[in-house]
């Protein structure tokens, strides 16, 4: 608005706020405030947790702001809002014009409004078309012919398309927030946890806020993982999965990474997996030559057949550095000092206890190995459903032939003027312009006055 | 083999920099050209590498599984592409810098932006070259994926787009503030140079971010979910976004625009370097 303008009325002066593209660059850097506080701020962690970190003074303060959740709050809902409508507003105002602009088509009476970029003189002798039409052919290709006797124009268009392209992206912009905030308040989004074998009905919602029913019944049959021959790196998670109604199987699905897996309206994708014991841990221990046989339960105290020590099974995992199952066992010996010895043990690799510097290194007098470790895989499944994710594909692929048309096309008009005079020669007249690439355009303006020069001199 | 062909580019690189220095000294054109050819020869030592290390890797991980049959090989080599970790990515990077220069810039890849350019790709590869770890590693699960070459592809050469706008930003700032004599060349072209490879690294990230987001919904169930890498390229494109407006509709010109370039890039930087080296997220093997 330009200051001597007259006082708009309350809803002129709301649009063009709206319409302002300070009010875009505020909410851009008000957007990229927000988001940089939070990757600076832990997002989603336990209460407790902030008030260590932030002290009992800033802790609070930070909760209370809600700078914990700021993905999820009215920080960085209120600016995306606010610039949805700002997009949608800038849309409704420049689209039309450029519409109407594009859809003019570039005709000659167009084409002779064109400013003048330059001039040049060919003689008398000379055929006006064999002088300038090879020229302009290789710079420009086709063009457009108007021929009457003692005036003859060729113009040239390019880019025509170009206008649309901002609108293109701000209009794939805003399908995109749209869906997702389709997405946030009309999807559904949690996670599923299954032992193999098992069945489940339900999922949690994310954040804590309760369970949802599936709305069937989903048996996890197997789970695999593949690692990379001898080492703990993991080639592929892979569930099987049975879907289930009413008591009769109605679908089975592999779920890997990278390929979920889609029933009933809900999408599942491999998250993350565990194993779990699914029943009691045998030992043998060895003291010299006398060997017993032990059982362990997670987590519990345990004193040695022989009465001179204790154990205690403190985790396991099924594939302990590239090595299969193992088990991590705490271990004092009675007549040992109060720091107990933490080993793990391979089941498939009892060798390991004697050697040094490993986390297999038992230090004795008692020697511990696998005899059974009964481990269970559980599977991790993220859940959704989202009804928005088309839109914000829908914007994706609106937005590619936007960003070409806006960067890759730009617009340009020119024309070439022959008149001849009373005296027979011919004037020529170069006439052109390119409002939003002026340089790119100046330099193919120059390129072709010299070749037009050039002709004159035949 | 491949890490002395890359130690070989390096050094052309250098040369071509020394070269383009040469030129700017003695106002040489034929050396100019010279400075293009060795930059040229650089890139084609480069690409071979790049191809190189794509066979090597494939062959590393057709040694754990033997493709079966053609779609498996075809995929296995897809996945291959070399791009997925920090040493193979500082040399892609290293690579779109030098070729994008030579595409973009073309004829105008002279003077002291041409010796700027040269010196930043031959930087960025002796720092891989140097102080990254170039070991070849299996692959884990998510990162098996079509999406995973063209989202690197597009990501990288948007950031060095980017960086060649940095470069033209820099010295569009320091030949300013000098005295306008004897310009080694004349801002007006720095500047056009500068919109020119922001536009070009805006189109770029825009679809690196896109493609990522598409990856992500199928890998994570989630097509955003705020990681710290995620957030920061979104904060990175809100500048360019910024950037760009700010030239074309309110018309700023100069070093207002160049100052944003360079803000611009600090973001690429971090989140690019700082996101992985000091937040932790799920983005953390690249
Ligand atoms: C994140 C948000 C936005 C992005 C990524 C974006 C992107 C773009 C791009 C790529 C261009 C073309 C620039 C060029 O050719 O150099 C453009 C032009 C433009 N944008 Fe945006 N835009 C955004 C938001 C907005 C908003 C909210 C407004 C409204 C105030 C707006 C107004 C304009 C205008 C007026 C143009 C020039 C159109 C023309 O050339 O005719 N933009 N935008």
């Amino acid at each position: 608005m330009s200051r001597n303008s007259p006082p708009r009325s309350l809803p002129g002066r709301l649009w063009d706020f709206l319409t302002s593209i300070r009010l875009t660059v505020t909410l851009l850097l008000i957007l990229a405030v927000v988001a940089t506080l939070g990757t600076v701020i832990p997002q989603n962690e336990p209460v407790a947790r902030y008030l260590v970190s932030f002290g009992p003074r800033w802790g609070p303060v930070l909760l209370r702001l809600g700078l914990h959740r700021i993905y999820d709050g009215p920080w960085l809902l209120m600016p995306v809002a606010l610039l949805s409508l700002n997009l949608l507003a800038c849309v409704i105002r420049g689209l039309p014009e450029a519409v109407r602009r594009v859809a003019r088509p570039f005709t000659l009476e167009a084409a002779l409004q064109l400013p003048l970029r330059g001039q040049f003189t060919l003689p008398a002798r000379v055929n006006p078309e064999t002088a300038v039409l090879p020229a302009l052919r290789q710079e420009l290709g086709r063009l457009k012919v108007s021929n009457h006797p003692g005036r003859q124009v060729y113009y040239w268009e390019s880019g025509r398309f170009r206008p649309l392209g901002p609108y293109l992206i701000h209009l794939s912009l805003f399908l995109i927030l749209l869906g997702a905030l389709v997405g946030k308040f009309l999807g559904v989004e949690g996670r599923l946890a299954i032992l193999t074998g098992e069945t489940a009905t339900e999922f949690t919602l994310a954040k804590g806020k309760g369970s949802v029913p599936l709305g069937f019944t989903l048996r996890l049959d197997d789970f695999r993982v593949e690692y990379y021959g001898g080492t703990a790196t993991p080639r592929e998670f892979r569930s099987d999965l049975t879907f289930m109604q009413d008591g009769q199987e109605v679908g089975r699905a592999a779920c890997r990474v990278n390929h979920p897996v889609t029933f009933g309206g809900l999408t599942f994708y491999q998250s993350s997996y565990g194993s779990q014991l699914a029943g009691p841990v045998r030992l043998k221990v060895c003291k010299g030559q006398e060997c017993h046989t032990l059982t362990v339960g997670q987590r519990r105290g345990e004193n040695l057949p022989d009465g001179q020590g204790q154990v205690m099974l403190v985790r396991v995992d099924a594939n302990f550095q590239g090595l299969g199952p193992a088990a991590l066992l705490a271990y004092r010996e009675a007549s040992g000092g109060d720091q107990p010895q933490l080993f793990w043990i391979p089941a498939r690799h009892p060798e390991l206890a004697r050697r040094l510097q490993t986390p297999f290194y038992q230090a004795g007098p008692h020697l511990f190995t696998v005899e059974e470790l009964p481990l269970k895989f559980y599977s991790v499944f993220q859940v959704r459903r989202d009804p928005g994710v088309w839109w914000v594909y829908a914007g994706f692929l609106l937005c590619l032939p936007g960003f070409v048309l806006a960067f890759l096309r730009p617009s340009q008009r020119l024309a070439v003027v022959l008149e001849q005079s009373p005296k027979g020669h011919w004037q020529g007249r170069l006439l052109g312009a390119s409002p939003r690439a002026r340089e790119v355009f100046q330099e193919r303006v120059d390129r072709l006055l010299m070749h037009l020069k050039k002709g004159t001199a035949v | 083999m491949i890490s002395q062909v890359l130690g070989l580019v390096t050094l052309v690189y250098l040369t071509a920099a020394g070269i383009f220095l040469a030129a700017t000294l003695w106002s040489s054109r034929r050396l100019e050209a010279w400075g293009r050819w060795a930059l040229l020869a650089g890139l084609a030592a480069h690409l071979g590498a790049f191809f190189g290390r794509w066979l090597e890797s494939y062959r590393h991980a057709s040694q754990f599984t033997p493709p079966q049959d053609l779609g498996a090989t075809l995929s296995l080599v897809i996945h291959q592409v070399p791009l997925s970790n920090f040493f193979e990515s500082l040399v892609f990077f290293s690579f779109s810098v030098s070729f994008l220069a030579l595409v973009s810039f073309r004829r105008h890849l002279k003077g002291a932006l041409a010796v700027v350019v040269a010196l930043l790709a031959c930087l960025i590869l002796a720092y891989a070259s140097l102080a990254v770890d170039s070991s070849i590693r299996p692959l884990m699960p998510a990162l098996k994926s079509n999406w995973l070459l063209i989202h690197v592809l597009t990501c990288f050469i948007g950031y060095a787009a980017f960086a060649l706008a940095f470069g033209a930003a820099l010295l569009y700032l320091w030949q300013t503030r000098r005295s306008k004599a004897n310009p080694i060349a004349p801002p007006p072209e720095l500047e056009r140079l500068m919109y020119r490879a922001v536009a070009l690294g805006f189109l770029f990230l825009s679809v690196g971010i896109l493609t990522g987001a598409v990856w992500a919904d199928s890998a994570w169930g989630r097509y955003w979910s705020w990681d710290p890498k995620e957030t920061w390229s979104l904060i990175t494109w809100f500048i360019y976004a910024g950037l760009l407006h700010a030239r074309l509709v309110k018309g700023w010109q100069g070093r207002r625009i160049a100052w944003l370039a360079i803000l611009g890039f600090a973001a690429v930087l971090f989140t690019y370097f700082g996101v992985s080296f000091l937040l932790p997220g799920l983005h953390s093997y690249l």
